[in-house]
């Protein structure tokens, strides 16, 4: 429980003290032949953790909007993964004064075996709205993503564009003072990012703080204030976003991808969804 | 605890999804919770009585006696392995959640529980086939549900969290549990075993809640106080055991999803 805990009394909405978090890498052992073979079919790996972030050390204001510059891999979506808590450090520490709410990795949680508005109260519910929440908002979340043909017809019926709208409409629902944001922050076709550009630059008008990353350099420099540029795990520079998208370049991308343990039965195509 | 309190509202909500979707799945829906265990105890009845003759087992009327274990017993063996599961299969939802992490093995074991709860017309129906009305200790029943709940939440905790770490305790379970059934006081009471084993079969944290659901109609003849006592105590245990595991392994679960 701790993980969701919130200091009311912090000035900030999220305060990192040296955070570091390490992730399991799973890899076949070394060597090859017989010895080789009969480990496989033991189904025998070599477990090690790896650090994905250190001595993460900086704090982010209530109503800024941070951009978290890094190339896939360097750390970034654990980084917000920390600051919404659905990650514990370990070590240091990682303080939050306003509720966040992550915007990572969403679409995974879907349900397709569920119609479209019983997949809104359970990611509703996920993200902290209580069920009377989402029906007062409901109406709302229709509207935004479009969806009132399909509302009672299965998910999977429904495309993975409009599966994208629908999640990000109820995020925005959430209403949160804070978000966590991996590469969703603009979603759908050019009319509906237009829309999505109004309602986050309002939400940010009214002093929700947006923790945000992108592969699109143009959203980063258009909708935020400042910038940490991560790579490999440390964080280089706080500056400005033009000046984290200028030294980025000079950064080579990791060479080997890093290959986490997720399971066959997860939904990983989804991954970028939200 | 109180981090839990706070979000029953989605807890209800997921409990109610989990019951639609299984009752809607099958043709039959609700019936199926009832077949289920009655068609169970219709054959352990069967074997034990009219095949094996009237050897002494347990205690009468039979299939009465056999009913109200059998239910619990499913209840049990259903809710800790889907509970050693729940972090495999719902990595995706854990990881934008920021529900507390408990709130993943309680909505497993809620809803195992309703099963068990809307399944408990089998023991009317036995009772009626067998005439044999409870005595007003029936009012232990309730009882005796909430302290198979809690020892299976502390239970549950423990391997779900284990689990995590160790993927192959999910089937190990699956074994223990058909052990297991044999080693419970299922079939016959704690009474029909020999006086100097009794004490070790009772350290099944197990045996407690059946006593306390059976003593409405054996209120001697099932099991003595010594043995309860033993049982309710390797429960507390477990109880506190699972939830410490849980807390020190919540990172790792973290980790994985």
């Amino acid at each position: 429980m701790a993980r969701i805990r919130i200091d009311e009394h912090l000035a900030e909405a999220v305060r990192f003290s040296d955070a570091g978090v390490r992730l399991p890498l799973r890899k076949r052992r070394g060597g090859g032949g017989r010895r080789q073979r009969v480990r496989r079919i033991a189904g025998e790996v070599a477990r090690e953790e790896v650090w994905m972030l250190r001595e993460a050390t900086f704090s982010v204001e209530r109503g800024q909007a941070l951009a978290v510059v890094g190339h896939p891999g360097s750390g970034r979506d654990q980084l917000l993964r920390l600051a919404a808590g659905t990650l514990m450090p370990d070590e240091g520490t990682v303080v939050r004064g306003q509720s966040i709410v992550p915007m990572i990795g969403m679409g995974g949680a879907l349900e397709r075996k569920y119609t479209v508005r019983q997949n809104i109260y359970l990611i509703g519910g996920l993200l902290g709205m209580l069920p009377e929440q989402v029906t007062e908002r409901l109406p709302a979340i229709v509207e935004t993503a479009g969806i009132a043909k399909i509302l009672d017809k299965y998910l999977s019926d429904a495309s993975r564009a409009v599966r994208g709208k629908i999640l990000w409409s109820i995020a925005m629902a959430v209403d949160a003072p804070a978000y966590a944001v991996s590469g969703a922050l603009i979603v759908g076709q050019p009319e509906f990012k237009r829309h999505c550009w109004e309602v986050v630059e309002s939400s940010k008008a009214r002093g929700t703080t947006f923790l945000v990353t992108s592969d699109k350099p143009s959203h980063l420099l258009r909708f935020c204030d400042r910038a940490l540029l991560i790579a490999d795990g440390r964080i280089l520079a706080d500056t400005s976003v033009q000046d984290a998208l200028d030294r980025l370049r000079e950064i080579p991308p990791p060479k080997d991808q890093v290959h986490f343990v997720l399971d066959d039965d997860d939904d990983d195509d989804d991954e970028d969804l939200l | 605890m109180l981090a839990l309190w706070r979000h029953r509202q989605v807890l209800r909500m997921l409990v109610l999804r989990d019951l639609q979707r299984q009752y809607t799945k099958f043709r039959l829906g609700y019936l199926w919770t009832i077949i289920e265990p009655l068609g169970m105890a219709i054959v352990l009845w069967f074997v034990f009585t009219l095949l094996l003759g009237p050897r002494q087992l347990g205690l009468q009327p039979y299939l009465l006696f056999l009913s109200i274990a059998i239910l619990p017993w499913w209840w049990f063996t259903k809710g800790i392995s889907q509970m050693a599961r729940v972090f495999s299969k719902n990595k995706a939802q854990l990881r934008t959640s920021i529900l507390p992490t408990e709130l993943w093995v309680l909505r497993v074991l809620v809803v195992s529980m309703m099963e068990f709860i809307l399944s408990l017309p089998v023991i009317l129906v036995a009772v009626l086939i067998t005439r044999a009305w409870p005595s007003w200790l029936i009012i232990l029943f309730p009882v005796g549900i909430a302290l198979q709940f809690l020892l299976m939440y502390g239970l549950g905790l423990l391997i779900s969290s284990w689990a995590v770490v160790v993927p192959d305790l999910a089937r190990i379970v699956r074994i223990v549990m058909r052990a297991l059934f044999y080693l419970t006081p299922i079939l016959y009471s704690i009474t029909n075993i020999p006086t100097v084993v009794q004490p070790y079969a009772a350290l099944n944290p197990l045996v407690a809640p059946l006593g306390l659901y059976r003593v409405a109609w054996w209120p001697d003849e099932h099991e003595t106080v010594a043995a309860f006592t033993i049982s309710l105590t390797v429960g507390v245990v477990i109880m506190i055991v699972g939830y410490v595991t849980f807390r020190r392994l919540e990172l790792r679960i973290l980790k994985e999803s």
